[in-house]
């Protein structure tokens, strides 16, 4: 990795011969990544071919754990949950994101503070945003509920019922990281040239053509990326679901990074708990190799 | 419909999409500020105006903050979030002006980049196992300093990739003046470009912070008493005699306040890093 410097940064002649200083800037920042990363993935890697039970040695029990996989009805469980939320959580903050950057993209009065104030849920902290969500859920006398009984409806079971304790983790998901899809698609909008606009404009184009055929074709490259950084994040997700619910009623919330933290540090099955890493980050790996494909495709026909 | 009416129409919806918007982002974090000075008998009831509807007091706070461990949790956080953040930015910035400023061939620019960003990709939890268990053997479980490596390795991509963005956009000729001059290439690197990106710094800076001081997976599964950070104790404000709201109020505000305040602080530098860093990188 010897770096030379960039036809941008011409120097003097005898300063241009290879450069070794830019090693020494880029290494430190490999190294400890590589330090951080690599052995613990090894080491995993390693679990996983042991059965490791307590008062045994850790006994060689070779691709047993990865069978497991197939068979782990639990798993299986937490599988079907995680996807149901990526999908649901994503598509709703992709759409809201993107529609919330569009207007607030507009000229408007108090849009700093406004957009300052959109993306303030991006640094709550979402362990304690589950918590405080028992509290706006909670059945009795929570606000969401005297809210939805002020509107003339009837409260809703949100934490005990399987089925609302899952979307009630949607919820407060969207609420956490639609500000992050703002924030980027905003910062992509305000990228935009205004030439193109005001180009069309004079052609006699309309609010929905200019959006149809110069925003959209210009953004869809930053979509992409957006949905692929959410897609990745939404798939480890394990504060608001542990905070909020336990990933109870039973498992209806019970998402995969819990249900193999549970595996790991409740029940101490490292090499299982291990095998079920190693499938989540498959699953999360094909996501994006499949998203980065036609990313660069966009990126590449937008040169 | 006349031209003028359809324009005031549309106003007012958006004015009415805006206001639902603004409710919906503060409403949380007033109602955990509600409930942090409440009587325990005003929680029960719906009443939203302090000193209207009900007396407010400050006795939740004065309690939780006579807590020990509340005292050492905030402590252990700000050390963890201070010292991941530093040290990835330290780390980020001197890889984002190598990226900028340096070509590389075998792997090129562009593949070093995604591969600092595809740090994200990977699950905390394939290797909290790992960690736990080298820490375990370093004698670090129960130790801030344990956080402050995991914080700033999983948040590197940050500063790389938003600061070698606006390094790029720095005109290199000041630092090849710098050369000319018989500075050496550090020094061109510390005293000319450094100061230029400060603002775009302390962005990441403050982002880096941020996610460090709200990390949770690893923060649970290394600590146990002595490095226990806010998010992990705030779990124990869930009492067995039930939901105590003016608790959860107080240690919720305790916990989200620091981070989303210097976020607010840093808006415009926070924008302005992600506009260049996240879309161009």
């Amino acid at each position: 990795m010897t770096g030379q410097l960039s036809k941008t940064a011409a120097l003097p002649a005898r300063r241009r011969r290879r450069d070794r200083t830019s090693l020494f800037f880029l290494l430190p920042a490999v190294v400890w990544i590589l330090l951080f990363t690599l052995f613990p993935l090894l080491y995993a890697l390693f679990t996983s071919f042991y059965s490791f039970r307590f008062g045994q040695r850790n006994q060689f029990v070779g691709l047993a754990n990865f069978e497991r996989l197939f068979i782990d009805q639990n798993l299986h469980s937490g599988l079907r949950v995680t996807l149901i939320f990526v999908v649901a959580t994503v598509t709703v903050e992709m759409i809201l994101g993107f529609l919330l950057a569009l207007l607030l993209n507009r000229e408007l009065r108090g849009k700093n503070i406004l957009r300052a104030l959109m993306t303030l849920p991006l640094f709550a902290t979402p362990v304690a945003m589950g918590y405080l969500g028992i509290t706006l859920y909670y059945e009795q006398n929570g606000p969401i509920n005297e809210f939805i009984r002020f509107l003339g409806g009837q409260g809703i079971p949100w934490l005990s019922s399987p089925r609302w304790a899952l979307i009630a983790v949607i919820i407060l998901d969207v609420w956490q990281w639609t500000p992050f899809v703002f924030l980027v698609s905003l910062a992509a909008l305000q990228s935009l040239s205004p030439d193109l606009y005001e180009a069309a404009e004079v052609d006699g184009a309309s609010g929905w053509q200019l959006f149809r055929h110069i925003t959209l074709p210009l953004m869809a490259p930053t979509l992409w990326l957006i949905l692929l950084l959410r897609l990745v994040e939404a798939f480890k997700v394990f504060d608001i679901p542990t905070s909020l619910t336990l990933g109870g009623p039973g498992r209806a919330t019970e998402v995969y990074s819990l249900f193999t933290y549970r595996t790991a540090l409740r029940f101490f099955d490292h090499g299982y708990a291990a095998a079920q890493g190693f499938l989540l980050l498959f699953i999360v790996m094909l996501i994006v190799s499949l998203l980065f494909g036609q990313i660069r495709e966009l990126y590449e026909e937008g040169r | 419909m006349t031209l003028r009416t359809r324009q005031l129409l549309t106003n007012l919806i958006l004015a009415a999409v805006l206001v639902i918007m603004v409710l919906w982002v503060l409403f949380p974090f007033y109602w955990a500020f509600l409930n942090s000075i409440k009587h325990p008998a005003d929680t029960f009831e719906n009443s939203w105006i302090p000193f209207l509807q009900f007396q407010p007091t400050l006795e939740h706070w004065r309690a939780e903050l006579a807590i020990r461990e509340i005292r050492r949790a905030l402590w252990n956080s700000t050390v963890i979030s201070i010292g991941a953040a530093t040290l990835a930015v330290a780390l980020g910035t001197l890889a984002a002006y190598a990226l900028a400023r340096f070509r590389f061939h075998r792997p090129q620019n562009g593949t070093i980049t995604t591969w600092f960003l595809s740090q994200r990709v990977l699950p905390p939890v394939v290797v909290v196992i790992p960690f736990f268990l080298l820490m375990r053997q370093l004698r670090l479980l129960d130790s801030v300093w344990a956080l402050v490596m995991l914080n700033a390795t999983f948040t590197l991509p940050f500063p790389v990739i938003i600061l070698s963005q606006m390094f790029r956009e720095l005109p290199v000729e000041l630092e090849e003046a710098a050369l000319v001059d018989g500075a050496s290439r550090f020094q061109a690197f510390y005293r000319v470009a450094l100061p230029l990106v400060v603002p775009g710094l302390v962005a990441t800076w403050i982002i880096c912070m941020a996610f460090s001081w709200n990390e949770f997976l690893f923060a649970l599964a290394l600590t146990t008493k002595n490095a226990i950070p806010m998010p992990v104790i705030i779990a124990g404000a869930e009492h067995t005699r039930g939901v105590q709201f003016w608790f959860v109020g107080v240690r919720v505000m305790l916990t989200m306040l620091p981070p989303t305040i210097l976020a607010l602080l840093a808006q415009r530098y926070i924008i302005r890093g992600l506009t260049l860093g996240a879309v161009k990188g």
